[in-house]
């Protein structure tokens, strides 16, 4: 649990080199935390807050830019048509062209959600990425899914999408052995590879932070070891800048990768 | 990319071109990165079922890299050759 290895962390716990606690490794049981609140079997833990809170921000956001929308625009508008733009021609129009505009809406909700999400992880009080919870990855993927299969069944029909997968400009003998290949990677490997590179940067930042802040405490101690501390604390900010770049960069991925299967569903890609 | 009469800028606009080789750029890798996986588990799996029909458990790794093999040998004849990635998408589509 965050909530017992900041605890311990902590300047009251007082857990540092020579105080023979030893040093509080953050693990998988920094992802685990205790209900704010139990609804019968239900538990309400700060995860889902942190997801409600992003989703909540999200729609304030574009609500407050695009309620009253003026021709001319100013403040959170200026700001909105920014962020929608940006992701328009960088993520939609290269993959989907203008055909796609019908998909800018999800697009857009898709991506500031994600990125909104991944930002919780670097602003205190909140401090943790809701994605590197898998179970917050997973819905996002099923959505992506079983959008651009019912994109592509709608617009090349059942037959004609399964035909389209399959190269047919290899060798005959060779189809064979590919067809296997070809349909365990897209009915599976896909959608998997999509929710896990999410999930795994989320985590694997979440722990790198973790263990840096950590260090950073533990070694401070007044002592030689002063040095090492503060050498922890320059990767505290390294770690928080680079963590700054993947939030952004792995919203834009899982977007992007969005854009472009869907494209492959609206005709076909071999 | 920007199917061909779709009217898309990118063909006009330096930043829509690189934002549409990044796009592709991405597609590919992670195209490629799913034939690997996908080429070891496909026939990882048929050579677990056959070894475990046979009892034989070294079937299991056999398909495993019989199916790396297959997936590699397959990327090299889609994207190894020089265009290739142009000759992909035969419409001139860069998806």
């Amino acid at each position: 649990m965050t909530g017992d290895v900041q605890v311990v962390a902590a300047p009251g716990g007082g857990c540092h080199i020579r105080s023979g606690c030893g040093y509080p490794s953050p693990g998988l049981d920094s992802f685990n935390f205790r209900p704010l609140f139990t609804i019968g079997s239900f538990q309400f833990t700060k995860p889902m807050l942190i997801a409600v809170i992003c989703v909540i921000i999200v729609i304030a956001f574009f609500w407050a830019a695009f309620a009253k929308p003026k021709l001319v625009p100013r403040g959170v508008q200026n700001l909105g048509e920014i962020g929608i733009l940006a992701v328009r021609d960088q993520i939609l129009r290269p993959s989907l062209g203008k055909r796609g505009d019908s998909y800018l809406p999800f697009l857009v909700a898709l991506f500031f959600y994600i990125w909104v999400m991944n930002l919780m992880e670097l602003i205190p009080l909140f401090q943790f990425p809701a994605m590197s919870r898998i179970g917050f990855v997973w819905p996002l993927v099923f959505l992506v899914y079983f959008l651009y299969l019912y994109v592509g069944f709608k617009n090349q029909g059942f037959p004609g999408y399964i035909k389209n997968m399959i190269p047919w400009d290899v060798p005959k003998f060779v189809l064979i052995i590919l067809i296997p290949i070809e349909l365990l990677r897209f009915f599976v490997v896909q959608p998997f590879t999509l929710g896990v590179r999410l999930f795994a940067n989320m985590f694997a930042g979440h722990l790198l932070l973790l263990i840096f802040t950590l260090a950073t405490w533990y070694l401070a101690t007044v002592s030689v070891s002063l040095l090492f501390a503060a050498g922890s604390f320059v990767m505290v900010i390294f770690v928080t800048l680079l963590e700054l770049l993947i939030d952004l960069l792995q919203a834009f991925i899982f977007t992007t990768l969005t854009a472009v299967y869907i494209a492959s569903s609206l005709e076909a890609a071999h | 990319m920007n199917g061909k009469g779709n009217g898309a800028p990118a063909k006009f606009s330096r930043k829509a071109v690189v934002a549409e080789g990044r796009a592709q750029g991405l597609d590919i890798g992670w195209t490629v990165f799913s034939y690997l996986i996908a080429g070891m588990l496909a026939y990882g799996a048929i050579g677990w079922l056959i070894g475990r029909a046979v009892r034989v458990a070294l079937l299991f790794p056999i398909g495993m890299l019989i199916g790396l093999a297959i997936s590699i040998g397959f990327i090299i004849y889609r994207y190894g050759k020089q265009g290739a990635v142009d000759a992909a998408s035969p419409e001139g589509d860069d998806r």
